[in-house]
């Protein structure tokens, strides 16, 4: 669905990729994390073709993005952190900007604008920043894009809302679908995320599924100094240490996020090893 | 459906930008008409009468030239804002469509609702400024006079003294092209587009003029140019009696004349009256596809 192969981009002289190959496939959602000024959003610009490679080949659902061919606008969707909506009625936005989507659904739309609790009769020009990201969140879903960009998506939002975001994001996927969140919030996101992708310093510094981080890796509280000190990450708290270590059952234990993200960053090689291990049999 | 253009997505971008800018777009038009009406009022109450031809069509020309100079440059300027470029790019339209649907409202509709509201205004203000000038007339004319009506002015038909000349059609002509320069300047500067553009073609003027002064009339042979640019007329150069130097003077009998090809020249002369425009709009489209945020 995106095949990224040798990516350069640089901001003027200061270098934002140097060579990144990825490739995301439909039916996963995928969190992308990483440090401030990393390039997730230079990424998602890049895939979304708002941006150009300076260097190598950017392919999205067998387009060039850079194109910016209708064909290729009406499967691709972004939800940037920022964004810009006309103070119309909803209705309007059903009007005039929905027809460019062949697959968009006003009845998922009023759904998804029903589960979000937003008046469907209102203005978007009378609406809170949260709302109005709520009613971008909903006609992005509704547009039945097969490609979701979303940039920091539970920023601005409520407790209430990113519950609600979480729900209706776990409802949406499909098999034809492919959803890439780019997010520091990553506790917004737990549960909801199939696989994880870190960017450092332009590169991929770790890309794998939940599933098998779950099976690999356990997070959990310790009290034993022996095993803290083996840990592949630890972090004092009130009740003694967070940890990531193997998993050595054949349970899925809970992912993390956050403790997972702190260790890739912390100590990146050791967990790789982990996971790159394979089960005996 | 074609990746190029498609008549049927253009029209639902065109239905989407009225959408979004009807209400701006009637206040604008509301605003203008407020203030083109001050200031026939203020010019009928001066004069006491309605305002001649030639003043109307003057006022047309000065207020085309300002207010369409200023719309064009904010034809593009949501690409200066990074939400709402975005918001732009990402619509699923070609680039075609896009520059295309600007072009519309920024050329086409706004030339027609300026020049009608110009007329209805006109045509009230000098039907008003009549029956104020006969009122008056009829209380202080002298018997022998005759009261003359000031008419509702062909503004395509030029200032008297410039009507055989097609002066009209060629200010006309200078207006799309300085419009095609704002509309082009509201795409490549993100921020002061008019003032930016104004200082550009200024620069763009004095370098041309530089260009022409120091450059190409050093080298071109003493003479004028006939005919438009076609023909170049050079004239006679004489050895004055010793120690004073050369005679430059235009004697038919003696005076040489180069012409090139006359449809070379017409080609020429058609290009700069109507190719200006139209390859502005190309710079604006291939800076539109080339656009990043």
């Amino acid at each position: 669905m995106i095949d990224i192969q040798n990516l350069h981009f640089a901001y003027r002289k200061k270098p934002v990729f140097t060579g990144l190959s990825l490739q995301l496939q439909p039916g996963f959602i995928y969190g992308l994390l990483g440090k401030n000024g990393t390039g997730k959003s230079t990424l998602l610009r890049t895939i979304a073709g708002l941006l150009f490679p300076d260097k190598g080949t950017v392919q999205v659902l067998g387009f060039t993005p850079g194109k910016r061919q209708p064909a290729f606008l009406q499967q691709v969707f972004m939800v940037p952190e920022e964004f810009y909506l006309p103070d119309v009625p909803l209705s309007h936005l059903v009007d005039h900007h929905a027809p460019f989507y062949p697959k968009f659904s006003a009845a998922q739309f009023e759904k998804y604008i029903s589960e979000f609790e937003i008046p469907s009769g209102s203005t978007l020009q009378n609406m809170s920043y949260g709302q109005k990201k709520k009613v971008l969140i909903s006609f992005a879903l509704a547009s039945n894009a097969a490609m979701l960009l979303m940039d920091e998506p539970t920023n601005g939002l409520d407790i209430m809302s990113k519950s609600q975001f979480r729900k209706v994001m776990a409802g949406a996927l499909s098999e034809e679908k492919c959803i890439v969140i780019s997010t520091h919030q990553v506790k917004d996101l737990e549960n909801l995320i199939d696989r994880i992708t870190v960017i450092d310093e332009g590169r991929i510094l770790f890309d794998e599924t939940a599933e098998r981080i779950s099976r690999k890796l356990s997070f959990e509280l310790s009290f034993d100094g022996e095993e803290i000190q083996q840990s592949l990450y630890n972090e004092s708290s009130l009740r003694g240490a967070a940890i990531v270590t193997r998993n050595t059952g054949d349970e899925e234990g809970k992912l993390d996020l956050e403790l997972l993200y702190k260790a890739i960053v912390l100590n990146g090689d050791a967990v790789t090893a982990v996971l790159k291990i394979k089960p005996t049999l | 459906m074609t990746q190029t253009f498609d008549a049927r997505r253009w029209w639902l971008l065109v239905t989407k930008h009225w959408s979004e800018n009807k209400k701006k777009y009637s206040l604008s038009l509301l605003a203008f008409s407020g203030l083109l009406l001050l200031w026939w009022i203020f010019i009928v109450m001066d004069n006491h009468r309605a305002p001649a031809e030639d003043i109307q069509i003057n006022a047309y020309y000065v207020v085309l030239f300002i207010l369409g100079c200023l719309y064009a440059s904010t034809l593009f300027a949501d690409l200066g804002s990074k939400t709402k470029a975005l918001n732009y790019l990402t619509v699923p339209a070609s680039q075609a469509e896009k520059i295309l649907c600007n072009l519309f409202y920024g050329v086409l509709v706004f030339f027609v609702c300026y020049t009608a509201i110009f007329y209805i205004l006109d045509f009230v203000v000098v039907k008003a400024g009549n029956a104020m000038a006969y009122n008056r007339w009829l209380q202080q004319h002298d018997p022998r006079s005759v009261f003359k009506k000031e008419t509702v002015a062909n503004v395509f038909s030029g200032p008297s003294g410039l009507r055989d000349k097609g002066f009209s059609l060629y200010l006309l002509l200078l207006y799309f092209v300085l419009q095609s320069a704002f509309i082009y300047g509201s795409i490549y500067f993100s921020k002061f587009s008019f003032i930016k553009t104004v200082i550009a073609l200024v620069l763009v003027g004095v370098f041309v003029s530089v260009v022409l002064a120091k450059l190409i009339s050093p080298i071109l042979p003493p003479g004028n140019f006939r005919d438009g640019i076609s023909s170049f007329q050079v004239y006679t150069v004489k050895q004055a009696s010793a120690g004073q130097g050369t005679m430059i003077y235009s004697d038919p009998a003696t005076d040489k004349m180069m012409s090139i090809p006359s449809w070379i020249g017409q080609v020429l002369i058609f290009l700069l009256k109507y190719a200006f425009a139209p390859l502005l709009w190309l710079a604006t489209f291939y800076r539109l596809k080339e656009k990043e945020i």
